[in-house]
């Protein structure tokens, strides 16, 4: 056998087992599922849970419900942690050395506690409610725990720490000589933004976007913990069908149309990734 | 007023108040636990509880059910990273030293785990779990905390094993070492701070995954954060700040120890190809 065959086989070798369970827990049920989520309660084939999917009143207000939690948290987390960003990578004063130390830490925080302690400082009678009873004598708050608000809010608590690393690493990699130069000639701020540091970041952003956005629709513990009963979001309503109703068929089906919802994004995300490593090693 | 902005500068105060919105949006939570935990008493609406005690804290030890859970949760995330360093480290070697037929595929096929929105994967997982009988098992459990650290555990050290240069191996191999000798003296150190972050991530994303363990592994393994599930709606507010505490101990230190080597762009590689 020559060294490269040899080399090939070693690499292989190598490979398959970490790609044996991946193909295991995601490969496989994705397939299963999508054909349990065409059965059903029989196991005959039908479209009976894609029908009852759109025409159940609760589930469609439910779709309704993700689909606007996610654009608006989506939009926020982006325009927010951008802004962070490109502001922690041009400025260097004491605040912004603060931030960029701290800003990592909320991702490390386990979701359930980041959760637990936002109950608690915005739920009726929480900290910010004595708080501006106190100060402000703002009698009544807005209901923000077991609302969207809440929801949304705890979204960004979670993504935007996220983002702005994401962000931030591939901010770092602008070269500053290309931005002094562009400054030289007398380029604004806008001009500089538009014409230079978005279109070399616009690939990282992209990969952001297909984060929050997967993120936010596959979420579960914020929506399960902070959400209103009615409508659900539609992790929480998918664990509930699996869980509580024991309904397997109908739970796929959910399961699949947040798939669909996604596709494309995670389509993008792919595609992307395989032209940035083709470009690399070319 | 104006005398103020003039003497500091409008940047300094703008930045001032970035970093106040930003303390309190995103410590104000952890902060309003940390005090709930060392509370006796704290009536509405005073603003800071009028008796501290450590009180709680022993009624959460004497809970059984707590107690028990942080030990399954240690247990679970040693397995779950023992398990994936086993099987991603070489795949990560592979990737970046060797070249082999498919390798662009297989390394991409990393991206499936995070390619699906989690609890749509997750419900997916268990219905095929049910058909095997996984569901409430120890592997069952082990394999869904698996997904979420399969792609960040192969491609973190991926890029950490790229960036040692051939160059240092090379000269290795002139003067006689064998290339066992090479991967061990000069390529593994050289690597381990990105297998370090990664192994830190994944234990740390092991001891806090939620909802996987939620749908599988309920009700004989209750981790951690599924007793606080519970906690939440069962508990007084007191109790639940003093788990909050215990469970984001591990977290907090780890963090600190390994602060030299967490940074942006490592941990930024474990989610996209750079």
């Amino acid at each position: 056998m020559s060294k490269q065959v040899k080399m090939g086989m070693l690499g292989l070798a190598l490979v398959i087992p970490s790609f044996l369970v991946l193909f295991v827990i995601v490969v496989i049920p994705i397939v299963i599922s999508l054909l349990e989520s065409f059965k059903d309660k029989n196991g005959r084939y039908s479209f009976v849970n894609y029908e009852h999917l759109f025409t159940d009143k609760l589930m469609r207000s439910n779709i309704i419900f993700t689909l606007e939690v996610t654009i608006v948290s989506v939009v926020l987390v982006l325009i927010i942690s951008y802004a962070l960003a490109v502001y922690m990578r041009f400025n260097n004063g004491v605040a912004v050395r603060w931030i960029r130390r701290t800003y990592m830490i909320p991702i490390f925080i386990p979701s359930v506690i980041a959760t637990y302690g936002l109950i608690q400082l915005l739920g009726n009678h929480g900290w910010l409610a004595r708080i501006l009873l106190q100060a402000f004598s703002v009698e009544s708050m807005p209901r923000i725990i077991f609302d969207k608000k809440g929801i949304i809010i705890a979204q960004l608590w979670f993504n935007i720490p996220f983002t702005t690393m994401l962000l931030g690493s591939a901010l770092s990699a602008v070269p500053n000589s290309v931005i002094e130069s562009a400054k030289d000639v007398g380029a604004g701020f806008l001009r500089i933004f538009f014409k230079l540091i978005l279109p070399l970041t616009f690939k990282t952003l992209l990969v952001a976007v297909t984060f929050v956005f997967m993120g936010v629709i596959g979420s579960f513990t914020a929506p399960f913990l902070i959400g209103p009963n009615a409508p659900q979001m539609l992790g929480v309503s998918m664990e509930q069908v699996f869980g509580v109703f024991q309904d397997k068929q109908m739970a796929a089906a959910i399961a699949f149309f947040t798939f669909l919802l996604c596709s494309f994004m995670g389509y993008f995300y792919i595609q992307n990734m395989i032209k940035e490593e083709r470009s690399r090693s070319a | 007023m104006r005398w103020f902005v003039k003497a500091v500068g409008p940047r300094k105060i703008f930045e001032f108040v970035l970093l106040i919105v930003f303390v309190i949006f995103f410590l104000g939570p952890l902060l309003n636990l940390a005090i709930l935990a060392f509370t006796g008493k704290w009536n509405y609406p005073d603003v800071i509880p009028h008796e501290w005690s450590l009180k709680w804290w022993k009624f959460v030890f004497q809970q059984e059910d707590i107690a028990k859970s942080i030990g399954l949760s240690f247990v679970i995330a040693s397995i779950v990273t023992a398990l994936s360093i086993v099987l991603c480290i070489p795949a990560a070697y592979a990737f970046a030293r060797i070249r082999f037929p498919l390798s662009r595929f297989f390394l991409f096929s990393f991206l499936l785990t995070h390619a699906f929105p989690k609890m749509g994967l997750y419900v997916s997982i268990a219905v095929l779990f049910f058909k095997l009988g996984l569901m409430n098992t120890l592997p069952g459990v082990v394999l869904i905390h698996i997904i979420n650290v399969l792609m960040f555990m192969t491609w973190i050290p991926t890029a950490a094993f790229r960036n040692v240069h051939t160059a240092q191996e090379e000269s290795a191999r002139d003067v006689g070492a064998s290339p066992l000798r090479v991967f061990r003296t000069i390529t593994l150190p050289l690597a381990m701070p990105g297998i370090l972050v990664a192994s830190i991530f994944t234990f740390l994303n092991s001891l806090d995954e939620a909802q996987g363990t939620f749908l599988v592994g309920i009700p004989n393994y209750k981790t951690m954060p599924i007793v606080m599930y519970s906690i939440v709606s069962d508990y007084p507010a007191y109790a639940g700040a003093v788990f909050s505490i215990i469970l984001t101990a591990p977290t907090i230190i780890l963090l600190l120890a390994a602060q030299r080597f967490v940074s942006a762009d490592v941990l930024s590689s474990g989610f996209q190809i750079k």
